[in-house]
């Protein structure tokens, strides 16, 4: 019983209200009460203040955890009228339980209320540790210009005859979809070239999706070079081929959504044979040729690449954010502004564009300084800025370089640069372009958006509605989005997942690996649509497959296809990323499935409801105890006890409707003998409860739910503005989620609504404070 | 110069080790370890093309001998030298003699089958063993008494940007060739770059910390409380920075002369950068072990300040009875002797630290060069001057050998400085031991 009123307190809170400031505050909130709401708090005020405390703030030693969560309202009355007060559960019953419970629902039990009660507001911010790497990289953008990368994929190839790229040797140049050439003793290409010796330079740009070290790895029995980002420097030189030692490695950090510089140069000289391979493994990926679509035959810049190590950002919210600092960060931003000092100094000349033997040379760096610290602040400086930042350091000193690196240090750990929401009580329009571009990029605005700002043409929603539906078509807005997908899909659970070689005999590492490439292609094909609908993330029966995937789900496929195609499924199969095979196999275990991960997905993730972590670990029952069971009875049989009832009641009826998808995510109409049961039910906050069978029923079901559009643009808007959402008195998440409905579901509407909401409204100041 | 670095270039340049450093850096090592032995420190300086012989060898043996035209700024200090002629690189197997000779040259062993072919022979690639200043370097960091911050140093001058078996003599294991740096202030960034980047930043705390107190003004009150706890640690680091900082004597960072580009025709200035910092990283006791490689085989250094237009291989193929060309010869090598005697000069003057006598009491330097002679591409006769006490030869003599293979004179230098190796290089040419009659 009492591990039951453990489980009646829901979400835990930080901080507990003082009653006479509440109080006043409900008064506020709560102008009409009505004689029933009357009778509520009479009722709740004898029967339940005394454990639970006048405003469900608990009382310590009794009931010391706050009243609130995420159970629906008739959930909180069944319980109330079962089991409450605990000293006689009698008491309070039927009418009485419905009105209690409504007080309690309407005054502090779901999230909304409580922050209605100390309404949040609109933080000072330091970047996140990706606006922080984004913003670095992209300070420099306008000396070193852009990738321009478009749809044509490949690498640049150019053949010669001759072993050295002798001019005038040069016989072919097309585009190669990758690079992964056995030529054995025969030539590229008999007519123009001899099999003797040969040369051939790949160049282009890589485009690389995630964060992280990237493994490049060279297969040549030739000579070979790779440059990769900084284009000086190789970063694997095999061209002396020595012995038996025909693979060489090299690690590179790459932020991801980014283009990067590429060449490969390769040779053959009087060897009996001729082969190159190119192969990468990029951060949760194996080790593979570099797949067409990463290569871009067109040029792109170098990029600066933080490698310093930051401590991670506080997620607690359910979202990254910036609102507080650590002697680490601190350290990590000083250790990376010196990094970003001396990367400037090394390459000083193309970055100031000037040469060191020009008369401008001294003019030139300076100059470079300005815009440098004017890019890192987001905004003109002013007379007196510019000589506390620049002017100053280069008085009186005669080494430049070291000049240089005093402006860099001190704009680099200037708060101006570091903090991305300065919540000010006044916006100005360089403000409001910063808002803009690290809701949209996490980034820094850019030229366009500076511009605007200095225009004046950031001051009503509609020009920042203009704004971002431009940003949106820019590679640092998709690659936000993948970022918040990742986050919302949960994708780090599949890390180091494993599982059972005598179950899954055919599973190999390259099966998830390829699966998240697929979950990414769906994701960007989805949301980048013109359409862009968020209820074809659940419905579609579209997958992308290479023949690896097509073969181990058993989906159909042309035999000859090269790398990713859309395939479409049986619609009572496939259901969007519900039933995406690395959704079902990182919600599994080693051998089997779990509709508990499954359950608390769909209810805290796609649903947005609030859940309690249960209060012990309970370790899964070993399924060779009990074969004969199927996994939904053993789900059934270890979470029957009321206790975990509480929760589960509403976790595990949602799981179950994806039984039919194994540990690995395969489709099976079978467990143990015995045919899937996958019904499964669901009681919203508000309206009758649902019944549906399998993931297909399932699936209409949540793209019709509200509180699944409410769910999504709440998490959306989060993942945009890194505040919470009742901080903004100008728009509410209702009105957000009418908008995204209206729209069609369209995500890329609800950004930009999100962003025309939120870029105008000051900061800082409590707004809705008492 | 670079647009970025990769992780590895960055904690190179840096002479970070890669674990994640503390905020304030290992600083240049300023304990001197263990004084109770002495310090021994091996440098091996490198010069290509082979010699002019009768302007190089001494007529003599022993210690009654008259250093000849090639070698006569080491005047000063011939008491302190040991002349070794008749050492052979008898190593054979793949590749020209050129590439041989520099990739076995501290090896002593055959480079593996490849695809870079030299002007004559079969193709090759990289040596199959590691060199005799990486052994030693394995040695003296595997104790902790003799351990460095760096173990060796690869220092190079006017190095072309490719790596194939005639630019890398220093192997840290088979297919493993070291890169020289060849840039000074590349290298002055590894051995320096860490306190010069904290006191840079120290220099500019106070302002970082007047700006955090005008940004807190304008942001709202409920706010401020988080710039103060980012100014405590501004505060805070700059504390640190002030302590560590009282630790270091400023007089031990070299000054380099900025801008100088790494080109041939700064050679003469380029080589005074590096020989500076070789002698401060010794002083510093960075390292005990170094290597500085001018040019490559085969190099082509230009030298101009002598009047001399060609390219020293190509001057080097012309026949015996070329005398203007010996003679340009002889000028090159006396030229890198010059540089050789300046560093002998710097190690001399310099006080030992914590210690007795001069850095040369305790250094050896080892003069050597890919070839005997350059018309004729002999492996015989490689010139092997040592100069400095730092091993306990018996010095001011000059020797004379018949075609014993240097293997044995490598592990000769390997035993003198305490690590008794059986074999060093291709297993036969060793067989004998280390060189015998140097002590």
């Amino acid at each position: 019983m009492t591990d039951l009123l453990s489980y009646l307190a829901g979400v835990r809170v930080l901080r507990i209200l003082a009653p006479l400031g509440s109080c006043l505050l409900m008064g506020w909130a709560f102008p009409s009460v009505s004689l029933g709401d009357v009778d509520a708090r009479r009722i709740y005020e004898t029967q339940c203040a005394d454990c639970h405390g006048v405003e469900g703030e608990g009382v310590a030693g009794i009931y010391d955890e706050r009243l609130s969560g995420g159970r629906s309202l008739a959930a909180l009355t069944e319980i109330i009228h079962d089991t409450m007060p605990q000293y006689d559960p009698e008491r309070v019953m039927g009418e009485d339980a419905q009105r209690v419970a409504d007080f309690i629902f309407e005054n502090f039990y779901t999230e909304e209320e409580r922050a209605m009660h100390k309404p949040p507001r609109i933080e000072l911010s330091r970047m996140t540790v990706r606006q922080y790497l984004n913003a670095t990289a992209d300070l420099f953008v306008p000396m070193l210009g852009e990738a321009r990368v478009d749809d044509q994929r490949g690498l640049t190839a150019e053949y010669f005859s001759s072993r050295n790229f002798r001019r005038g040797t040069r016989v072919i140049e097309r585009v190669d979809s990758r690079i992964d050439f056995a030529f054995g003793d025969q030539s590229p290409d008999p007519e123009n070239i001899g099999p003797e010796e040969f040369s051939i330079q790949w160049r282009g740009a890589i485009l690389a999706e995630e964060t992280g070290e990237y493994e490049f790895v060279l297969r040549s029995e030739n000579g070979a070079r790779l440059w990769v980002n900084d284009m000086d420097r190789p970063l694997i030189d095999a061209w002396v081929q020595s012995g038996e030692d025909s693979e060489h490695r090299e690690t590179i950090h790459l932020l991801g959504g980014r283009a990067y510089p590429i060449r490969v140069n390769f040779a053959k000289t009087r060897q009996d044979s001729a082969s190159i391979s190119l192969l990468w493994q990029p951060p949760r990926r194996v080790l593979e040729v570099i797949p067409t679509r990463n290569l871009s035959p067109h040029w792109a810049p170098s990029m600066l690449a933080i490698n310093t190590p930051f401590p991670p950002d506080d997620s607690s919210m359910g979202y990254e954010r910036g609102t507080s600092v650590s002697q680490a960060w601190h350290e990590a931003t000083t250790h990376a502004a010196i990094e970003v000092a001396n990367f400037v100094v090394s390459d000083l000349a193309r970055l100031a564009r000037v040469k060191q033997d020009d008369p401008k040379w001294a003019d030139g760096v300076r100059e470079f300084c300005h815009q440098l610290v004017e890019r890192a602040f987001r905004r003109p400086l002013t007379d007196e800025q510019r000589h506390f930042f620049v002017d100053s350091h280069f008085e009186g000193r005669e080494d430049l370089e070291n000049a240089v690196k005093r402006v860099v240090l001190l704009a680099l750990t200037s708060p101006r640069f570091l903090y991305s929401e300065m919540s000010k009580q006044e916006l100005d329009d360089y403000d409001v372009a910063s808002r803009l571009s690290f809701g949209l990029w996490d980034s820094l605005p850019d030229a366009a958006l500076l511009r605007a700002a200095a225009d004046g043409q950031l001051r009503t929603p509609e020009q920042v509605a203009s704004q971002a539906r431009r940003m949106l078509q820019d590679h640092r807005a998709r690659s936000k989005l993948r970022h918040f997908f990742h986050h919302w899909l949960l994708v780090h659970r599949a890390e180091d997942i494993s599982k059972d070689p005598e179950l899954f005999p055919d599973y190999e590492p390259a099966i998830l690996s390829d699966a998240l490439t697929s979950l990414d292609l769906l994701l960007e094909h989805v949301a980048w649509s013109p359409e862009s609908d968020f209820r074809q993330l659940l419905l579609t029966s579209d997958v992308f497959v290479n023949a690896r995937l097509a073969s181990f789900y058993g989906l159909p496929i042309e035999p000859d296809v090269d790398g990713f195609v859309k395939v479409t499924c049986d619609p009572q199969r496939q259901a969007g990323v519900l039933t995406h095979p690395f959704l079902m196999t990182g919600f599994a275990y080693v051998r089997i499935s779990s509709p508990i991960h499954r359950g608390v997905f769909l209810l805290r993730g796609v649903l947005g409801r609030a859940l309690r972590p249960p209060p012990v670990a309970v370790a899964p029952d070993d399924e060779t105890l009990a074969p004969s069971l199927t996994t939904r009875e053993r789900v059934a049989i270890q979470t029957r006890s009321e206790a975990c009832q509480a929760c589960h009641s509403m976790i595990n009826p949602l799981g179950f409707s994806l039984e039919h998808y194994d540990a690995v995510g395969r489709f099976r109409t079978t467990e143990r003998g015995q045919p899937i049961d996958a019904s499964g039910s669901y009681r919203p906050v508000e309206g009758e409860p649902v019944e549906f069978v399998g993931a297909r029923q399932l699936a209409e079901y949540l793209a019709g739910s509200d509180e699944v559009a409410r769910s999504f643009s709440q998490q959306l808007f989060h993942h945009l503005a890194k505040q919470p959402v009742n901080a903004y008195s100008s728009t509410n998440l209702d009105e957000l989620t009418e908008q995204f409905v209206d729209s069609g579901y369209h995500i890329q509407k609800l950004m930009v609504s999100i962003m025309a909401a939120t870029a105008l409204e000051p900061g800082g100041a409590d707004v809705r404070s008492e | 110069m670079t647009a970025s670095k990769t992780r590895r270039q960055f904690i190179r340049d840096l002479g970070l080790t890669a674990a994640a450093t503390p905020f304030i850096w290992n600083l240049p090592s300023l304990g001197f370890g263990s004084q109770q032995t002495r310090k021994q420190r091996l440098v091996i300086m490198f010069s290509p093309n082979g010699v002019v012989p009768w302007n190089f060898w001494p007529d003599e043996q022993g210690e009654r001998f008259a250093l000849k035209e090639s070698l006569k700024p080491l005047e000063p200090f011939k008491d302190r030298m040991l002349i070794l002629h008749g050492l052979s690189n008898l190593v054979r197997g793949d590749g020209d003699n050129h590439m041989r000779g520099m990739s076995c040259l501290l090896t002593g062993i055959e480079l593996f089958p490849g695809n870079i072919q030299g002007g004559s022979h079969t193709p090759a690639g990289w040596a199959s063993g590691l060199s005799i200043d990486q052994e030693l370097r394995n040695f003296l960091q595997s104790r902790p008494e003799t351990r460095t911050r760096f173990g060796s140093l690869e220092f190079g001058l006017t190095i072309p940007n490719r790596a194939d078996p005639w630019t890398r003599m220093v192997y840290a294991g088979p297919n493993r060739p070291i890169p020289p740096v060849d840039d000074p202030y590349q290298m002055f960034a590894r051995l320096y770059g860490n306190v010069q980047d904290q006191e840079k930043l120290a220099s500019v705390l106070d302002e970082v910390q007047a700006d955090l107190q005008k940004v807190r003004s304008v942001i709202s009150a409920d706010d401020q409380a988080l710039l103060d706890e980012h100014e405590s640690f501004v505060r805070r680091m700059e504390g640190q920075l002030r302590e560590t900082r009282t630790e270091i004597d400023q007089s031990w960072t070299p000054d380099l002369e900025p801008g100088v580009r790494n080109i041939n025709d700064n050679l003469p200035k380029l080589s005074r950068m590096q020989v500076e910092l070789l002698v401060n990283s010794l002083r510093a006791d960075m390292t005990r072990v170094a290597t500085l490689q001018y040019t490559y085989s085969v190099g082509q250094a230009r030298m101009r300040w002598l009047g001399i237009e060609e390219g020293h291989h190509d001057l080097s193929h012309e026949p015996d009875s070329h005398a203007e060309a010996q003679e340009k010869l002889t000028k090159i090598n006396r030229w890198y002797c010059e540089e050789l005697a300046y560093l002998v000069q710097r190690l001399q003057e310099t006080p030992e630290p914590g210690g007795e006598g001069t850095l040369l009491d305790n250094t050896t330097i080892v003069w050597t060069n890919e070839l005997g002679k350059g018309n004729s591409h002999t492996l015989h006769d490689i010139p092997f001057v040592l100069i400095g006490n730092g091993l306990n030869f018996r010095m001011g003599r000059a020797m004379r050998f018949e075609r014993e293979p240097h293997n044995r004179f490598l592990m000769a230098l390997a035993h003198a400085m305490g690590h008794e190796i059986d074999s060093f290089g291709k297993p036969e040419l060793s067989s004998r031991g280390p060189l015998t009659g140097l002590t």
